[in-house]
């Protein structure tokens, strides 16, 4: 590495300012990355929708900068009701309690319905064509027992720094969790 | 005896707890007779702490192989296939996040607000390049930062800017950097990521206005070299700032200047500068007066510009998602507006309308955390156009052909158009050495 | 590379700063106003279309309304001697059709249902069992529930059975006049085909039809299910829909009352309306609909709280249906239109 140019008055004065400069810059930065430390946490932040805020408005299906959004509905199996007439599966006004498409909520048929015993039938989810509109959510909250909601699946998720649903999420309900706990379940129905 | 009462208070209360849990269900839980057991729910994990720690592994390779590129081994070439790696890691596998633009907004969040604690791998990001840029110039802006290497790799002819528009437009990177920091502050919401042209690319996907206006920037870039990075980037603000106080700066020969002026037109950035010319005596009475008249009005700049500041404040504030609401719950109640059925903006009204009270109170402390943040912001702005004309008044003590100190990205284009290298790298015989002018 | 530094350098940075701080400000207030008028939720869960009847559909009209004797009301019933017997709070109240008070039973516990019989007696439900008084008021017998865990919702009597609806246990017990449990019904059974009661919230009726059926809401189903006083299941009939025609929501029909030609009425929550249909299960007419129970709506749908809502009807001997709103302890006389 070669030596700066030499010695007129005017560099040195100018060198010992920018070493001033240095020394005080790294002191500050010393001061703030210690200040930070001490309350820094090792585990880093993923976002997650709290169930009890979401308010289904529908945002998380537009609003995530990733094209297919990161947030799908999952079920909270042991909430379910298992009932023949699901309100969070089948439209307000069904022609009948088949799977055909016009009697579906979901606009893009990604809740699946099997048969288990009269009267039960098990409602799942697939997440690859959930686009996470929370019309289930809204028609399972409105009229069921609740155990359909969203979350944000951290396969997908890219883990933004700022989260543009949370950003436009009308409940609040989008907040930062700790990546070790990055989920936010729903156990009982409220 | 006191063994069974407690195991027995202690299924009471499991029974007790399943049937609260039961009652608050529309419908009980069904009782299954085939068998049929109950699945859960998956919860695919988050990317693991290690790895994000790697990240900043690499992250710390890649600047210190930057820094030796450039310094030791001046190799373009070398830069040129690290920052492609860059691109490639930083940019297209990590999609540009964390990065280290974005973390001083990150920085100042955890300053202001006691609920976010900045994680270590941020810190790393934001600071190292700094620490590295005080030492030996803005290594990172060379060979590690994706956005930068995209723009690079963009640039096809170099057109040159005006002096006077790149020095005005040198303006605009600390003031985003200063609207950064105060919507990080005031927990309002991290605008540099938000309108970052490049990430979009990175990620494949996103809105018509964040993708046509990088891909505006992109086309800007194959002519004007790095407009990001030269007229918007905030962390580039920081880290010309930085650089002016390195340690070992960049320099165009290995050894001493000759004064050949080989290299003048050799940087695509308008970052190289000449020697200073022969003071005149009798201009050097009227230049120190014009030093003191910038001097002086620094700090009317701060006040006036603290001033504009606050005037601006309940505009900034807007941004807050909160003052937002709350302004439209304001207006809603004297001139309603029809929002279509469970839009978000009904949504939050009915939630509004649950507690105003509590939403105002809210609100009004934003407004007045924006006053005093705004405040600071135009005060800022008004020091930095000050210091701008400080600078532009003060004589530089150049004595040799150099890159500016703040302003050279340490891409090692020039390194090559000096004859002293070519000797060096042995491109030419030493006796070919052009004589000074 | 920069010339030598000049004056000029100095005005022109200046201008053109101030140039570039106007378009950017102009452009941050033009962003900002830009920002929504709303649009609609492509999203969004409508049902609002079903909280507006048909106008034409309404065949009834409110002659008068008055508040219950208690809070708290949850069932009404009309007895043979066509007084009306309200159960609000821990009290039976016997009350003229205008709403005078006669005789009024103070209980032990909530007062769920009751029945009364062509002789006086008044068979009182309170949840988990069922107590007899006499026509002034005397407390006669008590009748226990095999069952531990059982709400009763529902009572009907002709004289000499006594049909309590468990919400719980999903049967429809029968007792005699002594109190002994003569069978069950509506029990699920394969071997006499019958599918079984399915009552997500505590709202199963039971009414002894003209035709000498049973008629029992199957809430889970949609259904309203005809069986004789042995259990035999001889029809059943309705949908699931939140359209008029059918049975909204979760579980519905929640309460069922008998005009004096056959004709049923229904009541349903969640979309609160009452309804008429054929006694073999063909929709006719509305009594009231959802906007005349605005806060029974806000009940099930704000609050989230369905098991607190609801509506019972009765039907005196002139052909008038006597609505009882839980949610407001309100009376309600409906009259045909003309």
């Amino acid at each position: 590495m070669d030596p700066t140019p030499q010695s007129n008055g005017p560099v040195t004065r100018r060198q010992f300012l920018r070493n001033g400069a240095r020394l005080l810059t790294m002191t500050g930065l010393g001061v703030a990355a210690g200040a930070l430390a001490t309350r820094s946490t090792a585990a880093a932040w993923v976002w997650q929708i709290d169930p009890a805020k979401c308010l289904h408005c529908g945002n998380c299906a537009t609003q995530c900068v990733l094209e297919q959004s990161a947030v799908k509905c999952v079920h909270a199996y042991a909430v379910c009701g298992y009932c023949q007439l699901c309100t969070g599966f089948f439209a307000p006004e069904p022609n009948e309690l088949t799977t055909a498409a016009e009697n579906q909520l979901c606009p893009t048929a990604a809740i699946q319905r099997a048969y288990i015993e009269d009267p039960y039938y098990q409602y799942s989810i697939d997440e690859q064509l959930c686009i996470g509109c929370a019309k289930c959510v809204e028609g399972c909250n409105r009229f069921g027992n609740g155990s359909l909601f969203l979350q944000i699946r951290h396969d997908r998720c890219l883990n933004c720094n700022e989260c543009a649903i949370a950003r436009s999420c009308p409940g609040e309900a989008v907040r930062r969790v700790p990546a070790d706990r990055p989920y936010l379940l729903k156990t009982t129905s409220r | 005896m006191l063994r069974r009462l407690k195991f027995i208070g202690a299924l009471g209360a499991m029974l007790l707890l399943a049937f609260l849990v039961s009652a608050g269900q529309r419908f009980p839980p069904p009782d299954f007779d085939s068998g049929y057991r109950i699945p859960s729910p998956t919860t695919p994990a988050a990317r693991q702490l290690w790895l994000q720690y790697a990240d900043a592994g690499v992250f710390l390779a890649a600047l210190g192989t930057a820094v030796w590129l450039i310094h030791q081994k001046r190799s373009r070439r070398g830069l040129f296939w690290l920052s492609l790696f860059s691109l490639a890691y930083f940019g297209f596998y990590r999609k540009g996040c964390i990065c280290p633009i974005g973390s001083p907004q990150n920085v100042v969040y955890g300053l202001f607000n006691p609920e976010y604690a900045v994680p270590a791998t941020v810190l790393i990001f934001c600071f190292a390049p700094i620490v590295v840029a005080l030492f030996a110039g803005r290594a990172f802006c060379a060979g590690v930062c994706p956005q930068g290497a995209l723009q690079d790799f963009m640039l096809i002819k170099p057109v040159k800017v005006p002096p006077w528009l790149e020095e005005a437009l040198s303006v605009l990177p600390f003031i985003f950097l200063g609207a950064g920091l105060i919507y990080a502050g005031t927990g309002t919401g991290f605008v540099v990521c938000r309108y970052d042209p490049f990430v979009p690319f990175f990620r494949l996907s996103g809105g018509t206005f964040i993708l046509t206006l990088g891909a505006a920037f992109l086309l800007a870039g194959m002519f004007v070299g790095r407009p990001y990075c030269r007229f918007l980037c905030p962390y580039g603000g920081l880290l010309k700032l930085a650089s002016l106080a390195a340690k070992w700066r960049v320099r165009v020969t290995p050894d001493t200047c000759t004064q050949c002026r080989l290299c003048e037109q050799s940087c695509p950035f308008g970052a190289m500068r000449e020697p200073a010319p022969a003071a005149h005596p009798d201009g050097l009475g009227a230049e120190r007066s014009r030093l003191g008249w910038m001097l002086a009005l620094l700090p009317v700049l701060v006040v006036a510009g603290a001033w504009a500041g606050s005037r601006l404040s309940p505009a900034a504030a807007q941004l807050h998602p909160s003052v937002a609401l709350a302004e439209r719950y304001v207006s809603q109640q004297t001139a309603p507006v029809e929002y279509g059925l469970m839009t978000p903006e009904a949504l939050s009204l009915e939630r509004a309308a649950e507690n105003p009270a509590a939403l105002l109170t809210a609100a009004a402390d934003l407004r007045h955390r924006f006053d005093w943040a705004c405040l600071l912001f135009g005060g800022w702005i008004g020091l930095v156009i000050g210091v701008k004309l400080v600078a532009l008044s003060v004589r530089p003590g150049r004595t040799d052909y150099e890159p500016d100190r703040g302003g050279c990205f340490a891409c090692a284009r020039c390194f090559t158009a000096c004859p002293n290298e070519r000797v060096r790298l042995g491109w030419m015989p030493a006796a070919d050495k052009p004589t000074a002018s | 590379m920069k010339p030598e530094f000049e004056l000029f350098d100095r005005r022109e940075f200046f201008g053109v700063v101030t140039k570039t701080a106007a378009i950017l400000g102009l452009a941050g207030a033009a962003r900002a106003s830009t920002e929504g008028a709303g649009t609609a939720n492509p999203f969004a869960y409508d049902v609002s279309r079903f909280q507006k009847t048909d106008p034409k559909l309404i065949a009834y009209e409110e002659v008068t309304r008055w508040a219950a004797p208690h809070k708290e009301a949850r069932r009404l019933a009309i007895g043979p001697d066509d007084q009306l017997y309200v159960c609000a709070g821990n009290y039976i109240s016997r009350l003229s059709r205008s709403g005078q008070t006669g005789l009024e039973l103070a209980l032990a516990g909530p007062a769920c249902c009751v029945a009364a019989a062509a002789d006086g007696t008044i068979f009182a439900g309170l949840r988990d069992h069922i107590e007899v008084y006499d026509a002034k008021g005397g407390r006669t017998a008590r009748w226990e529930s095999p069952d531990p865990k059982t709400w009763f919702t529902g009572l009907a009597t002709d004289g000499k059975d006594v049909f309590a609806a468990d919400a719980v246990k999903l049967a429809v017990l029968r007792y005699d006049r002594n109190g002994k449990i003569a069978g069950r019904i509506g029990q699920k059974n394969a071997e006499r085909n019958v599918p079984g009661l399915i009552v997500p919230s505590p709202f199963l009726d039971v009414m002894i039809h003209r035709d000498g059926l049973l008629r029992v809401n199957n809430p889970g189903r949609h259904q309203v299910e005809a069986y004789t006083f042995d259990g035999d299941l001889e029809a059943v009939w309705g949908k699931a829909s939140a359209a008029t025609a059918g049975f909204c929501g979760c579980c519905n029909p929640i309460a069922l009352a008998m005009l004096s030609d056959g004709r049923i009425v229904t009541c349903e929550k969640g979309i609160p309306r009452v309804k008429i249909y054929s006694a073999a299960g063909e929709f006719e007419s509305v009594v009231a609909g959802a906007e005349s129970f605005p806060e029974n709506a806000h009940a099930c749908n704000d609050l989230n709280d369905c098991i607190h809502g609801g509506l019972d009807a009765a039907v005196d001997a002139d052909g008038r249906i006597y609505i009882l709103d839980i949610v407001t302890s309100q009376v309600r006389v409906m009259q045909r239109k003309a």
